[in-house]
């Protein structure tokens, strides 16, 4: 096991894989964070060096992440809805934000688009 | 203050958009009328906090008083264009 960022990874797991289960880090965040640190993308957690990891957790301290980020999102729609702006009422209706049709397709937009957004 | 998400859709050497609008400022102790404009893609200028605008949506004029937050957004974000869809019932058919 290796303890990364407040989690306890499998030495066996690929380093793409246990960073991207992070809210805030993608597969683009991931591949630049890994080229950072010459990590392969096709290296194992376990595979990993005392002084990668420590550098890792060093640089993900300092980004914002999980929860913090997910309160920036919240926090961001809901500056718009007390506003009153056009995208926030959008938000709050669950509609599509950006001036898409809504006559079909506005699934995602139903299912993200509120007020306390989650995930 | 943040920039608005507006701005960067907009290159930066344009500048904001900027619409000469009627501000007559008010002497001391009389109340500031409002201003009543079309120009609803006029930048909300950092110069416009506490004023009262009246922004037309195609139909009537909305009142809306800039607060700080608005600085960089457009007027007319603030000055709904679309009826709430509202189920009323036939009564001949």
């Amino acid at each position: 096991m290796v303890f990364i960022y407040g989690v306890n990874f499998l030495e066996s797991r690929l380093v793409t894989g246990a960073l991207t289960t992070f809210y805030g880090i993608g597969p683009s965040v991931c591949r630049t964070l890994m080229s950072k640190f010459h990590i392969h993308t096709t290296a194992r957690v376990g595979d990993l060096g005392d002084r990668q990891i420590n550098s890792l957790a060093e640089e993900l301290s300092t980004m914002t992440l999980e929860n913090d980020l997910r309160r920036q999102v919240v926090d961001n729609i809901k500056r718009l809805r007390d506003m009153g702006t056009y995208r926030g009422r959008r938000h709050a209706m669950g509609l599509p934000v950006r001036g898409q049709h809504t006559r079909t397709q506005i699934m995602t937009a139903r299912k993200l688009n509120k007020i306390d957004r989650r995930g | 203050m943040r920039a608005s998400p507006q701005l960067f859709a907009r290159s930066v050497w344009k500048g904001p958009h900027i619409v000469p609008l009627p501000i007559v400022r008010a002497k001391a102790g009389e109340r500031q009328p409002p201003i009543k404009t079309q120009a609803r893609s006029a930048t909300i200028l950092p110069n416009f906090v506490g004023l009262i605008f009246q922004v037309h949506n195609g139909k009537i004029y909305n009142d809306v008083r800039i607060t700080e937050d608005m600085v960089g957004h457009k007027l007319g974000e603030f000055s709904a264009t679309r009826k709430k869809f509202s189920y009323k019932q036939t009564k001949n058919k």
